[in-house]
């Protein structure tokens, strides 16, 4: 077990957590499936409303990579297939079927299957079973492709962002789960390095699951993400393009195998100051958001699917996504504070030092107010202060803005993690991660047409 | 409902993409955000964003230079009464000095504010409230006796050709304010040195005087007889440590307070706002580069080079200048490193330019437009450096 520390990040002291307290959901009435939210994916459907579905049956494809296949969350009927700008696909919507619920079945295999299978088999496995959507490839974050062998394999068992669940809550009683996936990832990524990290804060994990763990990271967020952690223990640049999955994606995984049948639940978060029951959920995935967070309940504050820095904010009568395993919910601020530029601002949450909620020791309520105006770059570099890559994101700002390809590749864009920091501290109100993710995903973009 | 939300609520429309003062909506923005924070709410992820602003950010260096303004109106009052012969009263003093400087800061926000509307309205740019303390800064250095057109036609320069013209503030590679004074330094010399122009002239009354001559300490650095120590020259002349480090004699309204710029530039680290990399920086280059003077000084050389380098930091405008000009986020260089070359290169800059050069006694500003040159170049050596140590990503 390695000791890592990342210097770099901010810990957010913000009201709101959730406890550890899990409550099992019932079954809602409706699931859905977000294609929208799943990022680098074209997706081709394979159903039409009114069409019925069972747990597990194809929903859509990726045009690009047809096997990619993503499965029915629910058995029933295909109730709304909803269309956004420019025709994507914001949501198909089923409509459980109450009463036994159809569902297909997959091939489940034993542990000593597992020894047997050669990786193409496991792989061929893994998608007909719909679920290579749990691997991840750096740095852009789209689904690697199965025939590649990745350089090295990122399994996180943190939770940095506020307010991700408690890897202790959603690892309980799921041990053998664990040390399943890890031998489907191990028998993944062949003779090459499978690293496993988990918060040095998370004392229960580290004791239950040591014997898995490589890394034990302390630092403050974004040291959970996979992408922090392969910037600081990557020795080689042939190791850029490392797979990674989510501790609680790996579980699903390890379920799909053993049991046969597409897994339907997993573990959500809810927190945020403006939530009223802020604990964790076992919930149906695609499950609706009236489901934990009661309509009425809300005075129109701010739904965010997903962590408040990478989320995004859905209606009250949206889902849960598939990559989403938290629902925040937090204040949208009201109307415009008087005098706010002259407030000592004993509560106001702030990186810098020119507050004096720097020596307020308490959890301090944030809203989603932009608290400003957008203002030219001033250079205060408070961006790079936080940024837990190294890299300077207003140079990279700059040179995105001047179209230098070269010069914002060499500033290193791909080895931002996409953590949302920079645009936090901004004064001038950048939106940084925004530009960031936009040059990246252009430059994906460009790299898939060079290789075809 | 607050009068003056219902005033900003009602003429919103105006500004608004169809009202008729839709192009002056940057300038209806930046007054609103005088009085009130932002409602606008987060479109995209970070769904929260830090409380800080850049209003907040310049406010607060506007703040640190309040001081340095109402002890700049203390001292015009104090040195023009001493000089006079009247009565050194507080009130009377501070009064007079505000009659003296306050026009020439009001000039300053109008022309340098004006120019701003201006450029945001045609360049269609939001206006940056940079603005603001350039226009603090800019009356803080000038010489008392100023005529006001001159003001204006500095301010004008600093602003305009200083930074708008690159693009406004963010893309201007020099210190506007610096920009200006050094505009009126070069165009009008006679007005801008000497003695005559540091202390304004009491002319009314029974004790009226049309000009007075005192010289400034740089003055007599600059001019000391090659007999004696500099210290006692600057002593002979009023002007002990004590002097030069509260800022008691004439001086650019501002800029002769070394107190009131220490507590400025420390309250300016302190809350993150000031690098301390470039204060430290400068600090150590005025001293390292006095302290080698001292080295090569023999006894038939200049007094001035054997002079204390701490005289260096309290005379003239070297610790207003490293507080407030130097520490310019916009016209420095970004990375940590060439913040540290920037300061001490500033520093060295400094006394060589006072030291050797005469016809430029007031070193500081001169040194601190000549690095602002080379940010750009220093910051672009640390960062090939630092790309070449990173593991490529492409």
């Amino acid at each position: 077990m390695q000791k890592l520390t990342i210097k770099k990040g901010f810990r957010f002291r913000m009201t709101g957590a959730p406890t550890n307290k899990l409550t099992v959901l019932p079954d809602p009435p409706q699931v859905a499936m977000l294609p929208e939210h799943i990022p680098h994916i074209k997706p081709r459907l394979h159903v039409a409303e009114g069409d019925t579905v069972k747990i597990g049956s194809v929903l859509f494809e990726d045009k690009r990579n047809p096997m990619f296949l993503f499965l029915s969350p629910g058995g029933g009927t295909v109730r709304r297939i909803q269309f956004g700008l420019r025709r994507v696909i914001q949501a198909i919507v089923i409509e459980r079927q109450d009463a036994d619920e159809p569902q297909k079945e997959f091939k489940a295999i034993s542990d000593d299957d597992l020894d047997r299978l050669d990786r193409g088999q496991l792989v061929d496995l893994i998608l007909q079973g719909g679920m290579w959507w749990v691997f991840r490839q750096l740095p852009f974050r789209d689904l690697p492709d199965p025939e590649s062998s990745p350089p090295l394999i990122l399994l996180g068992l943190d939770a940095k962002e506020p307010f991700q669940p408690e890897p202790a809550v959603y690892l309980q009683d799921q041990a053998p789960m664990v040390a399943f996936g890890l031998k489907v990832l191990r028998k993944l990524a062949g003779d090459k390095q499978l690293v496993v990290f988990t918060g040095s804060g998370h004392r229960s994990v580290i004791d239950q699951h040591g014997q898995w763990l490589t890394h034990i990271v302390s630092g403050d967020y974004p040291s959970d993400d996979p992408g922090t952690v392969l910037y600081h223990i990557k020795t080689a640049a042939t190791e850029n393009r490392a797979w990674y999955v989510a501790g609680q994606d790996l579980i699903l995984l390890a379920q799909l195998l053993t049991r046969g049948r597409y897994p339907t639940r997993r573990v959500v978060a809810v927190g945020g100051s403006a939530a009223r029951e802020r604990q964790h959920y076992r919930i149906r995935m695609g499950a609706p958001l009236a489901q934990l967070a009661a309509p009425g309940t809300l005075n129109g504050s701010r739904l965010i699917v997903g962590g408040v820095l990478r989320g995004f904010a859905a209606p009250p009568e949206g889902f849960m996504g598939l990559y989403e395993t938290v629902l925040n919910i937090l204040p949208e601020g009201g109307e415009a504070e008087f005098l706010a530029l002259y407030d000592p601002g004993f509560s106001k949450p702030s990186y810098s030092r020119v507050f004096l909620s720097k020596l307020n020791p308490a959890q301090l309520v944030y809203t989603c107010h932009v608290h400003g105006g957008l203002r030219a770059c001033i250079s205060c570099m408070h961006c790079a202060e936080v940024c837990p890559v190294d890299l300077w994101p207003q140079m990279i700002h700059k040179a995105i803005h001047a179209k230098e390809v070269e010069e914002y590749l060499e500033l290193g864009l791909l080895d931002c993690v996409e953590c949302g920091l920079c645009s936090y501290v901004c004064p001038s109100k950048i939106e940084l991660r925004q530009e960031i993710i936009d040059a990246k995903a252009a430059y994906a973009k460009e790299l898939a047409a060079k290789t075809d | 409902m607050n009068p003056i939300r219902k005033f900003f609520q009602t003429q919103r429309r105006h500004f608004a993409p169809d009202g008729r003062l839709a192009r002056l909506e940057p300038f209806f923005e930046a007054m609103e955000k005088v009085f009130f924070g932002s409602a606008d709410v987060t479109r995209l992820s970070p769904h929260f964003r830090d409380s800080l602003t850049v209003q907040r950010y310049m406010m607060m260096v506007i703040v640190m230079l309040l001081p340095c303004l109402f002890f700049g109106m203390y001292n015009v009052g104090l040195q023009a009464f001493k000089a006079a012969g009247l009565p050194l009263d507080f009130w009377p003093m501070l009064l007079f000095g505000a009659k003296t400087v306050m026009p020439l800061v009001i000039i300053s926000y109008m022309f340098g504010f004006g120019w701003e509307i201006v450029f945001s309205t045609i360049r269609r740019h939001e206006i940056s409230e940079g603005v603001f303390v350039t226009c603090m800064l800019f009356p803080l250095v000038l010489p008392p006796t100023t005529p006001w057109w001159q003001a204006a036609m500095g301010i004008s320069f600093g602003v305009v050709i200083g930074k708008e013209v690159f693009g406004g503030t963010g893309r201007n590679f020099l210190n506007p304010a610096l920009t200006g004074r050094a505009f009126l330094f070069f165009a009008y010399p006679a007005a801008m040195s000497g003695d005559a122009v540091w202390t304004v002239a009491v002319n009314n009354g029974p004790l009226a005087v049309d000009a007075v001559t005192a010289a400034t300490p740089l003055v007599v650095t600059a001019t000391a007889p090659a007999v004696g120590t500099m210290e006692s020259a600057l002593g002979e002349a009023g002007y002990d440590l004590a002097a030069l480090f509260f800022g008691f004699y004439p001086d650019s309204i501002g800029a002769s307070s070394t107190l009131l710029c220490m507590i400025g530039g420390g309250v300016l680290i302190l809350i993150g706002v000031a690098s301390y990399r470039i204060i430290l920086g400068d600090i150590l280059g005025i001293l390292a580069m006095g302290y080698l003077l001292n080295l090569l000084a023999g006894p038939d050389s200049m007094p001035y080079l054997s002079m204390n380098p701490f005289y260096h930091l309290l005379m003239g405008g070297a610790a207003f200048g490293i507080a407030f000009m130097t520490t310019d986020p916009v016209s420095a260089p970004n990375t940590n490193a060439a913040r540290w070359v920037y300061g001490i290169l500033i520093g060295a800059l400094t006394v060589l330019i006072r030291v050797f050069n005469p016809a430029f006694f007031e070193g500081i500003m001169l040194a601190i437009l000549f690095m602002n040159l080379f940010a750009p170049l220093l910051d672009h050596i640390v960062v090939r450096a630092t790309v070449r140590r990173r593991i490529p990503n492409v």
